[in-house]
């Protein structure tokens, strides 16, 4: 037993001094190593560095490249889609005009072609009157000298002017509960307001085909906020592209590839009237073909 | 009575034109759709004499409806109908095989003309004596190669190539000017009736089709020369 603990402890001192002494060694050779290699050692330690710093510039660069190559895409289809917006009512105005001009027509016929040129007119100004809201809640963060505005208000509102605007007279555009009026007061700018909750109306009818059904809803969430939540049985969102459809100019593969028209700023403006309102706006989709849902998030109108 | 198709999404555009275009004395059909109108186009006897063709199409653009029709041996005049009115818009409609091209807003006395304008070259190749030309422009013999104008149709031994009505149209001028330089601007304006600011490089696009068909080197031309800086001139019998 004692024979055998002294052995132990002779072979352990025995391999600690041999560890302790490669170690020194190893310390040694490394230190004179680096005396003698501190020169080439730097140089490679630099050459390292600047590669890495190298690779991470073309990467951002690419990164960045990309990034305005899509931009400038965008802006390229942004101007096509506001020429065609623009051009199209224009054209069919103009074509009307000089047909009333030009061609002996029936009085019932004339009352036809003035009440397209007044549908067309109308569909202008809202091309226009976009464009320039797009600028205006782009700028600033805030509302200017907001006042109360009845939520209640404003979406029956929007409700009837859709209706009417796509001759809609099977309720296509509903409320699914009426709410008495002052019920949701927000502060805020009413157009802008009003121009959120069109945008988001007629974004459903839009994008859902020949079988409208679209429900309009305002709900109370928790003590302090309140929705408007537009549901629509179209062409759905996929998981992906349910957040950058409030990007400036996005437009969804799919909307393209079914010609609807717009200029991609409905929803951006949507996004920054609700930022400005203290609010925010999101959807919801179960994905292509599925539907969706675009719920805008104020709150109230502290008492 | 000459049969026209409009292809136009638009409600209002389409019922507008069809109003204009009916009190003119045409029959008209409107098709709002690319990919329907394409199949209508294409089956077999469409009857249609003149199609107005939108660019913006839901199902397939207008470019591409012109394209696929060309491409199926469909000869029928097309005008573009279109708010893209940029160079390069305009140059892609003729490059795929449009025979004119209108940009919104238009005037409707100057919609009329072009469309009287596409009817008329097509009765003018067709029927020769009402246009008071020559027996021998009806048709065209040249090296090996047989034009028929009033059929739209090149052929030569063991084989034929549809043209457009463009296509047949330039070929006709080029061929009355035979030996003589001809210059862009006056293709442009002799041929396409157009005048104001539309790019020569139209005419450019049309002289490479025409080679493709009638040169045995599209890339060295002996019959379509080109004229540096000019134009260019139509020899049948080149010297060497």
């Amino acid at each position: 037993m004692d024979r055998t603990g002294g052995t132990r402890k002779r072979s352990v001192v025995l391999v600690a001094l041999l560890g302790a002494g490669l170690i020194a060694v190893a310390a040694a050779l490394n230190v004179s190593f680096i005396v003698e290699n501190w020169r080439s050692g730097l140089l490679l330690l630099l050459g390292v560095a600047s590669f890495a710093v190298l690779i991470g510039g073309l990467v951002l660069n690419t990164t960045f490249l990309i990034r305005e190559i899509r931009k400038s895409e965008q802006h390229h289809a942004f101007i096509h889609a506001v020429t065609h917006e623009l051009k199209t009512p224009l054209a069919s105005i103009k074509l009307y005009l000089q047909t009333l001009q030009q061609r002996d027509l029936t009085p019932d016929k004339q009352h036809e072609l003035i009440d397209t040129m007044l549908e067309d007119s109308e569909r202008l100004q809202l091309t226009i009157d976009q464009i320039l809201l797009a600028g205006k809640t782009g700028d600033a963060r805030r509302v200017d000298n907001p006042t109360e505005v009845d939520l209640s208000d404003i979406v029956d509102e929007c409700v009837l002017l859709a209706g009417k605007r796509h001759h809609f007279v099977n309720g296509e555009v509903r409320l699914v509960d009426r709410v008495p009026q002052g019920t949701f007061v927000v502060k805020g700018d009413r157009d802008e307001l009003v121009a959120a909750v069109t945008n988001l109306v007629d974004n459903a009818i839009k994008y859902s085909g020949d079988r409208v059904k679209v429900g309009v809803e305002l709900v109370r969430i928790g003590a302090r906020r309140v929705a408007i939540s537009v549901r629509d049985q179209g062409i759905g969102i996929t998981s992906q592209e349910l957040k950058r459809v409030f990007r400036r100019f996005y437009r969804l593969p799919a909307a393209l590839r079914l010609r609807v028209h717009g200029t991609g700023l409905g929803l951006s403006i949507v996004r920054a009237v609700a930022r400005r309102h203290g609010g925010r706006v999101y959807a919801e989709s179960r994905g292509a073909g599925q539907g969706s849902t675009f719920t805008l998030e104020l709150p109230l109108k502290s008492s | 009575m000459s049969r026209v198709l409009i292809v136009e999404d638009e409600e209002h555009l389409a019922a507008g034109l069809k109003l204009n275009l009916e009190a003119e004395g045409f029959v008209v059909e409107v098709e709002e759709n690319g990919q329907v109108a394409l199949e209508r186009l294409t089956s077999g006897s469409n009857g249609f004499d003149v199609v107005l063709l939108d660019v913006m199409l839901p199902g397939l653009d207008g470019f591409e409806v012109v394209r696929r029709m060309r491409e199926a041996g469909t000869f029928v005049p097309v005008m573009l109908l279109t708010a893209r009115s940029h160079t390069d818009d305009v140059l892609r409609g003729f490059e795929a095989g449009a025979d004119d091209y209108l940009s919104k807003p238009f005037d409707l006395s100057i919609l009329l003309a072009r469309l009287q304008g596409l009817l008329r070259r097509k009765t003018w190749l067709r029927d020769s004596e009402e246009a008071g030309q020559t027996e021998e422009l009806v048709e065209f013999h040249f090296a090996g190669k047989h034009i028929d104008f009033r059929e739209q149709r090149l052929r030569w031994d063991g084989g034929e190539q549809p043209l457009t009505l463009m296509e047949a149209t330039l070929l006709r001028y080029l061929v009355r000017h035979e030996g003589q330089t001809v210059s862009r601007k006056t293709l442009l304006e002799e041929v396409w009736g157009v005048r104001q600011d539309t790019d020569t490089r139209a005419v450019d696009n049309f002289i490479a089709r025409l080679r493709r068909y009638i040169e045995a080197d599209p890339a060295h031309p002996t019959h379509l020369q080109t004229v540096r800086g000019v134009g260019y001139r139509f020899v049948a019998e080149p010297s060497a």
